[in-house]
Parts: structure tokens; C-alpha cells; sequence
């Protein structure tokens, strides 16, 4: 049997998150967190842990982790493709995008790959509709500007097991100030863009 | 194909001679997010000046109100003026909630405060625990905005480490924590109350209201909730000098907008400029006009509950509360997304009213039951399979839901279902099932009737 526990340096960033709040409860969000980091997901054996954790009833762990939609409840793919196709990105050409990994990858959004590395799912507005259509990959980077090639591209990284790098979105006004950069420690620099009009669109 | 570009050289705008403006929320420094360059360009010093004359709280709130900020969360309510409804102080604890929750579709501006001035953001915070007398902040970040949370953690940690946070701070009596805390991806958790709930590790209902967050707000105490972006523009007002910041822009909104402006133009992103900017010279100046020169159709201001705008109807539209508000929109985020010619109108609306119905937390009938059946309605339309009545219907149910509610996602709901509708009537008839003759039956269920609201053409 695989053992289901923090480990010391986690019991101590729980003891810290617990310090953080007047009231133990408050700390639940983080533990989440901390678990599915750790797991991958949160089956009940991991709420249950993380419910022990902060001294909360099961149930109200369950409550919470029920109320968001990150916290995967149900074991995710390795890679989990949000496709925002909200406002913005939907009249920028999301819903293209969407269909195009639909069918490169040959799932349907809210489905995983038989071989369980892939998964999409259509997300709503993740705040970055300057740079639509885009996408958030696994809860962590996201991916500005997207395009079929684009997607190609990252699902390629994806599969050679490279980390997806992170993309510090330029202000059009800094384009003409900064030469186009204002971090010098970026790992990777887009601008805005505006997505070519769409086959789809006459 | 030759599209002529609308004049927008108007000499006098309320936005003054924003061409020349000069960037101050986001000004082109490079690397201002690491805090050796925020302090040599002026940072932390409004907090230190502050704390070294050791102002009265009060004084410092009313020079925040003086300043005219209004909050950039999307209400416009005045921030000092909020800040002054707290309580006096006794024995209690009491908190700031930060919102950074920046959910409502079409707004990004939030992030890249949290990405490229995270110290801004910091003072701010300062600003308004000290004007407040309070000693815990809590600065909650959407989830999804996983990577800039690791960003302003890191500027929170060296802002601890300097000790501009925590306990005596710069050598006098003032402390102050700042706590981070991740959401986890729930549109609702913007909203102050269910924020709160939220943070306080319950599901994330929003609360009815009375009593208002500064009579009891986290944990029973008393609790201001402020916007990031307003919080960085406290400290700027208060950098700059209150009355300096209250001549930038719209007078009764003044001070600088972050505007993100989305969809069909040449260079969308953040743009920052004073408020009260021509909607005609953002749109065709500084986001250089629409792609692939094809003509405007239609924008939505700020956010996606605020009331879509006709092409028509933007003329000499500021970006400020009071010319919003005369235009039959709002201000909201500033959140601004612009759609061309060839936009179908039936089908956005159709996926904000998703939005709507996937965001409620359902506590409310007429909010669960009615995004449910805007979202039903506005499919069935944009299928091919809806009635002209059901137009009719939709903005029946739009009235049984505004104002009804706990809290105001049903009023965001409901106002561009309302407002998409009557200003795109033709293009919401036109997918509708065709009606055949007059008295036909529009409805489909054996009634016949609408007759008022129906052009009927022979088929
Ligand atoms: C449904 C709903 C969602 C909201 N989402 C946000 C949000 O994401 N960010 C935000 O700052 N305010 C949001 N608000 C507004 C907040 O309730 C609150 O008014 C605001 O944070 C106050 O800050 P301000 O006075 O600095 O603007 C939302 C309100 C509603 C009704
Ligand atoms: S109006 Fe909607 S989102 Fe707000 S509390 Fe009621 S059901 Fe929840
Ligand atoms: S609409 Fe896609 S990021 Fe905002």
C-alpha cells in the first residue's frame, strides 16, 4: 500500500499556512493545493488527509474542493489543456482552437486520451484576453496567442517532457518605450497579438 | 478595400493631451518588479514619509478620498470615501481583503499590475492598512494566475526582507502582514462577500448584505475590500499629491485607467492613459483601428456584464462613469473588447449567457433558474430553433432577475442578455424561425400572438 502523508517540510508549510488565518478553516484552500501538488489529484484518500491535516470535518473538505473548478476531483490527463473560448477568445477564433487540438489529439473537450496524457477542457475567462485566443496548461502556464502552429508547438514540448516556459506578456506601450521588454528575467517574451482572421469567418 | 478611418483628433478631450502622457502606474522602467529598482525610482518612500511624520489615519484616508479615486474593481466607488466607514478602532481585529480575483470576461489588467509593479501594489497595501489602522492584509489571487502569484510572492518576500512588511515596520510601531492566498477558480469568489467566504475556508457563497464587510466582514470584523489596481493607484495619488492625481483625466472619475482592450483591433493589450479617454481614440489611434481594415460593429466597455455598445452609438463616448452611463453602459473593469463587422451578436451572447449560468453559485432561485434559462434560450436561437417570442421572453426574465438576488451576478447576467437583444434586435430576428404569415403561430404552441413586436414578411 502506497502511504498517504505529508512529509515533514509539507507538515511544516501546512504549520505555516495555519498561521497565516485566525481560524484553522481558512487554511483548507492551501492544503488543497499542497495535496494536489503532491498527488496529482484529490481522491478521497487525499481529502481525508487533508482534513485530518487542519482539524476540519471530511465533509466540508469535500464541500470546498466541490466549489472549485481546479481542484481536480476526478483523476486528470497528464497534460490538461484549458482552451479559454470565453468572450474575447471566442470571437477571436478559441472555438477554432479548441476543435483544432479536438482533433489532433482525437478527444472531445472534457475527455482524456486513451493513453491518459491528454486532456481538454473549455475554460472560461483566465484573464489574459489581450493575447486571445489562449490557453492554460494543467493549471500552471499559460500559452498567449495561440494558432495551429502554435498548438503543434506546445504539444510537442509536452510530449518530449520539456516544461512549457513562462511568457511575460509586453505592453504595446513598452514595444515603443522598452524595446519590447520590460523584465530582463523573463523566460520568454510575447507581445500582443491580434489571431489572423479565421477561415471560419467570411 | 479602402475603409475610411473616423476623425478622432478632437483638440479637447477630458483625457487632456494624452498623447504626450506619461506612464506612472506602469511607467517603462525596466525590471520595476525587482525592488532595488522600485526604490530607486521613488519606491516605498510615500509609506515611509507617511510613517516618519506619522500622520493621522484618518487624515491620510480623507487625503486618499481627496484625491477622487474610485474603485477600479468595477463599482467606481470612492475609495477613501470606503476606507472611512470603518469603525473606530477598539480591541478587534480587522482586515483588508485585496481582490485580485479578476474574473469578469474581457478584463487583464490586474495580472500585469501583479506581474510588472508588484511593489506598487505592496505600498498600497501599506497605505490603506495604515490609513485604517489595521495590522493583516489578505491579497487573493485567482488561482489560474498560478505564475504571477509566484511573482508577487517572491516581491512580497523581499518587501519583508527589507522590512517595508511585518513587524515594525522601518523601525516604528506600525505592523502589518501581508498573506497570499491562491483561489482555486470560481468567478463568484470576486464578489467581496463570497470572497470572504471564500478566505475563510467555507464554500464560497456570496452573504446577504446588510451588514456591510466593514461591520462585519472576515470572521465577523471589520473588513475593507479593495481592488489591486485601486490599491496601487492610492499610493500613486498619495505619491504624486492627491490634488495632482485629481486633475489627471475625467474630473468626477478621475486618475489613471488601465485599459485592456480585446478582440478585433490592430494592437490589442494593457494600455494605460487617463481616464476619460475618447472610446473613438482608443480604439482607432492607440490600438491602430480594426484588423484587416474591416468596420466596427459593436464594443463592449468594461467587462462582459457591461452593456454592449453599437458602432453608432460610441461617438464621442468617454471612458469615465458619467459618459458611460449616458450612453447606456458602464464603466465596469475597463475591460474593453471590440468587435468587428463580421461578429455574430447571436452567438456571443450566447456564450456569455454560459458564462453566466456555469458562474452562479446557484443560493438563488432567479439567478440559478434564470441563467439556466437565458443560456437554454439563446442557444435555441442561435440554433436556428427559437421563436421571436422568446425574445420577448428573454427580456421578461432579464426584469424578474435584476435586483432580486444576494448578490449582483444576476444583474451582470441579465444586462447584456437585455442590452444585446435590443440593440441587435434585426440580427436576433433574423436566426429566429421565420414567421409565415401575420397571426401566425409565433410560438409554436398553438397561441398566436407578438404581433406588435413582429415584421412580418410574407414567406
Ligand atoms: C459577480 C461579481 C464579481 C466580481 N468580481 C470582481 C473581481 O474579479 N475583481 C474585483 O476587484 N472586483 C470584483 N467585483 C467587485 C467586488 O465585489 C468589489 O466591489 C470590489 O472588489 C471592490 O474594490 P474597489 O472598490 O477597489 O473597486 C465583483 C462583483 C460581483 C458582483
Ligand atoms: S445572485 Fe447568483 S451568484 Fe449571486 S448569490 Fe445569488 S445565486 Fe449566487
Ligand atoms: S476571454 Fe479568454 S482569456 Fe479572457
Amino acid at each position: 500500500d502506497e502511504e498517504i502523508q505529508f512529509s515533514a517540510d509539507e507538515k511544516k508549510q501546512i504549520e505555516t499556512y495555519l498561521n497565516s488565518y485566525p481560524e484553522a478553516d481558512a487554511a483548507v484552500m492551501s492544503v488543497l493545493w499542497l495535496a494536489q501538488d503532491k498527488f496529482g489529484w484529490l481522491p478521497p484518500e487525499d481529502m481525508k488527509l487533508v482534513a485530518t491535516s487542519i482539524d476540519m470535518p471530511y465533509a466540508k473538505v469535500v464541500g470546498v474542493a466541490t466549489f472549485y473548478t481546479q481542484y481536480f476531483k476526478k483523476k486528470p490527463g497528464q497534460h490538461v489543456l484549458e482552451v479559454c473560448t470565453c468572450f474575447s477568445c471566442q470571437v477571436m477564433g478559441g472555438y477554432d482552437i479548441l476543435h483544432y487540438l479536438e482533433d489532433k489529439l482525437g478527444i472531445k473537450k472534457g475527455e482524456i486520451s486513451a493513453d491518459g496524457q491528454w486532456q481538454i477542457r473549455e475554460a472560461e475567462c483566465l484573464g489574459a484576453c489581450g493575447s486571445a485566443p489562449m490557453m492554460q496548461v494543467t493549471n500552471g502556464q499559460y500559452v498567449h496567442n495561440l494558432t495551429p502552429a502554435k498548438c503543434d508547438a506546445v504539444i510537442a514540448t509536452l510530449e518530449k517532457g520539456e516544461d512549457l516556459p513562462f511568457e511575460s506578456v509586453t505592453l504595446p506601450q513598452d514595444e515603443d518605450d522598452l524595446g519590447g521588454n520590460r523584465r530582463s528575467d523573463a523566460e520568454a517574451v510575447v507581445t500582443y497579438q491580434t489571431a489572423p482572421i479565421a477561415e471560419t469567418t467570411k | 478595400m479602402e475603409v475610411p478611418t473616423p476623425q478622432t483628433n478632437a483638440p479637447e478631450t477630458k483625457a487632456g493631451d494624452w498623447r504626450n502622457y506619461k506612464r506612472l502606474l506602469l511607467p517603462p522602467i525596466r525590471d520595476l518588479h525587482q525592488i532595488t529598482v522600485y526604490e530607486k525610482h521613488g519606491g516605498y518612500q510615500t509609506i515611509a514619509a507617511i510613517l516618519k511624520e506619522a500622520r493621522d489615519p484618518k487624515e491620510v484616508a480623507a487625503s486618499v478620498k481627496s484625491s477622487g479615486l474610485r474603485g477600479r474593481g468595477g463599482a467606481g466607488f470612492s475609495t477613501g470615501l470606503k476606507w472611512s466607514f470603518m469603525p473606530p478602532v477598539d480591541d478587534r481585529p480587522r482586515y483588508l481583503g485585496v481582490n485580485g480575483d479578476e474574473s469578469e470576461p474581457g478584463t487583464f489588467k490586474d495580472r500585469q499590475l501583479l506581474e510588472y509593479n508588484p511593489h506598487r501594489v505592496i505600498e498600497g497595501i501599506l497605505i490603506a492598512c495604515y490609513a485604517m489602522s489595521l495590522k493583516a492584509a489578505y491579497v487573493y489571487v485567482r488561482g489560474e494566475y498560478d505564475a504571477y502569484i509566484t511573482h508577487f510572492e517572491q516581491a512580497l518576500a523581499d518587501a519583508y526582507e527589507k522590512g517595508y512588511v511585518g513587524e515594525q515596520i522601518l523601525g516604528t510601531d506600525f505592523s502589518t502582514d501581508i498573506v497570499v492566498h491562491k483561489g482555486a477558480g470560481a468567478y463568484i469568489c470576486g464578489e467581496e462577500s463570497s470572497l470572504m467566504n471564500s478566505l475563510e475556508g467555507k464554500r464560497a457563497y456570496p452573504r446577504i448584505k446588510p451588514p456591510f464587510p466593514a461591520q462585519k466582514g472576515l470572521w465577523g470584523m471589520p473588513t475593507t475590500i479593495n481592488n489591486v489596481d485601486s490599491l496601487a493607484q492610492a499610493a500613486l495619488a498619495l505619491e504624486i499629491g492627491p490634488e495632482v492625481y485629481a486633475k489627471i483625466g475625467a474630473e468626477r472619475h478621475p486618475g489613471i485607467a488601465l485599459y485592456g482592450i480585446s478582440g478585433h483591433v490592430v494592437r490589442p493589450g494593457v494600455y494605460e492613459y487617463p481616464t476619460g479617454m475618447l472610446m473613438t481614440d482608443l480604439i482607432y489611434e492607440v490600438c491602430g483601428g480594426i484588423r484587416g481594415g474591416k468596420k466596427l460593429k459593436a464594443v463592449v466597455p468594461g467587462g462582459s456584464s457591461t452593456p454592449v455598445l453599437r458602432a453608432d452609438m460610441i461617438e464621442g463616448v468617454t471612458m469615465d462613469a458619467e459618459s458611460l452611463r449616458d450612453a447606456g453602459s458602464m464603466m465596469g473593469t475597463g475591460g474593453m473588447l471590440v468587435m468587428d463587422e463580421d461578429t455574430d451578436m447571436v452567438r456571443f451572447l450566447r456564450r456569455i449567457t454560459h458564462f453566466y449560468h456555469h458562474e452562479s453559485c446557484g443560493q438563488c432561485t432567479p439567478c440559478r433558474e434564470g441563467t439556466g434559462w437565458l443560456e437554454k434560450l439563446v442557444t435555441r436561437i442561435d440554433e436556428g430553433e427559437g421563436n421571436l417570442r422568446d425574445l420577448d421572453l428573454l427580456i421578461e426574465l432579464c426584469g424578474q432577475m435584476e435586483g432580486r438576488t444576494v448578490c449582483a451576478l444576476a444583474d451582470a447576467a441579465a444586462w447584456p442578455v437585455r442590452h444585446t437583444i435590443t440593440r441587435f434586435r434585426d440580427e436576433f430576428e433574423a436566426k429566429c424561425r421565420p414567421a409565415v404569415f401575420a397571426g401566425a403561430d409565433l410560438g409554436g404552441d398553438g397561441h398566436t400572438g407578438d404581433g406588435a413586436t413582429v415584421a412580418v414578411e410574407p414567406a
